[in-house]
């Protein structure tokens, strides 16, 4: 395992290291006596797709959350290692975690719009940052709904509460609403597990537009999807990396036999 | 049964359900009774009410009428004549004083425990605020009598007044509301105040922005049920504020004690009189249309700042 990485790390830092956005060096992580994330090594490059997959409970979803830090209020909690973010480890203590966030944007797993209205929701992330000015409000919730693709849906009611959307249109506002404080990682926790597969079609094609914009890991069990849209693959099992390379090479050519078991519906 | 039948007539063990007919009918049976019991259990638990509501309102139905409730007490013994305008003012002085401590105290302390300590802190605030809950209300009119009545605890003197007796409330109402606050809180989705989080607000902004609007219905409710407990407490008024047959001058010292509708029927009963009997079990039906008043008005202003809310 730990050979394909050091491959894989080399590889892109004798051609370029300003191209990576994220890297995760040694990271460990624990919930009480449970040991969830093993000695992950990993790096995100700037402007792809990756995707993360597993099966259910092999810490996937808490890695994601390593990279914005949602793991910190979780009691009984610990963390080692670093999570680079830009060259800067985001666990040092000059790190403003609230600024963290605000550059690293996520969506989650079922849409989670706040009880207010459309507008609000998106001006939400603009407002606690200490924006004022309604001009740039108005234009910037405007803009972020029209690349999530929802503008046109919505434009006659934004002043409706957010539950009166669908499924979908609720994980798009989501996006929206990921997008509007500018981040420039959007990390997503399986965005689509709730939807229909019309609605993931959207959200998928959303994905490989946004590839211009920012670095996008997404979490997720449906192998399919992942294939579709994402520069990237790793494979988790029990917390540790199984396998991390592009995709072409992980879904042809996994170099690992658990890998291989997975992607073959083994698991 | 078909099933069976299909096993005879195609001989493949997988096309059989071996049906248990005296279960099935028997499960039917233990279906109906506990039904049964369910339905008593209910007629016997609402029968108390809609007695007390009967027998006040059949005892004290010829007093009541506007008089009733817009005259002080007069006459020998003190309200033989007039009406009990004295505790309704009263109620209303203890129910705000009372509620300028818990609501603030409660929903704060409601607010710190689901969102805020740590657990092992958090499990022991909720023990202490379950044991609040058990303590007598009479040793609550102990403790507020030492502390706010007479000069011996923290020199608050305030002698038998409104302020005294309506703080001894307000400590009742405390637990209750913050109890009920955390309940509202913790019924609100992670993925809310998850949501505020990752887009970089402090906990402190996804409370107040996100957390307690969507609570906001459950923390109405939690002050409702503390103004409702209070309303018909009677013991520790004894000791803190006991009872004025007039309106009060002040709100502490000699003239500050106000009458309480719980308290006149504690009084009007102990008297040799049948008026004043009378007059009790129309103070109750007074007393529960007040509850129920405040119980549609609440839920009334609760739905409208909800709707209110939402559209900021």
């Amino acid at each position: 395992m730990t050979d394909i990485n050091k491959n894989n790390i080399d590889n892109i830092t004798e051609n370029n290291k300003d191209e990576i956005k994220i890297e995760v060096k040694n990271l460990n992580f624990s919930y009480g006596d449970y040991h969830l994330l093993k000695d992950i090594n990993l790096f995100f490059k700037k402007n792809s797709v990756c995707t993360i997959l597993g099966p259910s409970g092999c810490g996937k979803s808490s890695f994601l959350r390593t990279l914005n830090r949602m793991n910190d209020y979780t009691e009984g909690s610990k963390l080692t290692g670093e999570v680079l973010l830009d060259g800067k480890n985001i666990y040092s203590k000059s790190v403003d975690v609230v600024e963290l966030r605000r550059n690293v944007g996520m969506v989650f797993q079922s849409p989670n719009p706040f009880p207010k209205t459309i507008f609000e929701n998106v001006a939400f992330g603009l407002k606690i940052h200490g924006i004022k000015n309604k001009q740039f409000i108005v234009e910037r919730v405007e803009k972020c709904l029209k690349y999530a693709g929802l503008f046109d849906e919505v434009k006659d009611k934004l002043h409706k509460n957010a539950f009166s959307l669908s499924g979908g249109q609720q994980q798009r506002l989501c996006i929206a609403r990921a997008i509007a404080t500018n981040p420039s990682v959007l990390l997503m926790d399986e965005p689509t597990a709730y939807l229909d597969p019309a609605a993931t079609a959207t959200i998928l094609d959303l994905i490989a537009d946004f590839k211009k914009f920012y670095t996008i890991i997404i979490v997720s069990h449906n192998i399919q999807q992942a294939g579709r849209i994402s520069d990237y693959s790793g494979f988790f099992l029990d917390g540790e990396l199984i396998e991390f390379s592009k995709s072409g090479d992980f879904f042809t050519r996994p170099k690992d036999k658990r890998t291989e078991n997975f992607i073959t519906n083994r698991f | 049964m078909a099933e069976t039948d299909n096993y005879k007539k195609t001989g493949d063990p997988n096309n059989y359900f071996p049906v248990n007919k005296s279960y099935i009918k028997r499960k039917k049976i233990y279906n109906r009774i506990a039904y049964g019991f369910a339905a008593l259990a209910f007629i016997l638990g609402a029968f108390p009410v809609f007695h007390i509501i009967y027998s006040a309102f059949i005892i004290g139905y010829k007093y009541l009428n506007w008089h009733f409730i817009s005259t002080l007490p007069t006459g020998f013994p003190i309200g033989a004549k007039g009406g009990i305008l004295n505790a309704i003012v009263g109620d209303l002085y203890l129910v705000v004083i009372a509620s300028c401590l818990a609501v603030p105290l409660g929903i704060g302390s409601g607010l710190y425990l689901s969102l805020f300590g740590k657990q092992r802190a958090n499990s022991i605030i909720r023990l202490l605020n379950e044991l609040m809950i058990g303590i007598p209300s009479v040793v609550w009119g102990i403790m507020g009598f030492y502390i706010f009545s007479t000069n011996a605890g923290l020199g608050f003197h305030f002698g038998f007044s409104a302020l005294a007796g309506g703080l001894t409330l307000g400590f009742i109402m405390t637990p209750i509301v913050t109890l009920l606050t955390e309940q509202a809180v913790h019924r609100i989705p992670a993925s809310y105040i998850e949501g505020a989080l990752a887009l970089g607000a402090t906990k402190w902004q996804a409370t107040k922005s996100v957390i307690v609007k969507a609570a906001m219905g459950g923390i109405f409710t939690a002050i409702l049920l503390g103004v409702l407990n209070i309303i018909g407490q009677t013991a520790p008024l004894l000791f803190t504020n006991y009872y004025n047959t007039g309106t009060p001058t002040g709100i502490t010292g000699p003239g500050g004690a106000v009458g309480d509708i719980a308290m006149l029927i504690f009084i009007y009963i102990h008297e040799p009189s049948r008026i004043l009997h009378y007059k009790a079990e129309a103070a109750v039906v007074v007393l529960l249309f007040f509850v129920f008043t405040l119980d549609i008005g609440m839920r009334l202003i609760s739905w409208l700042t909800v709707k209110i809310f939402e559209m900021f």
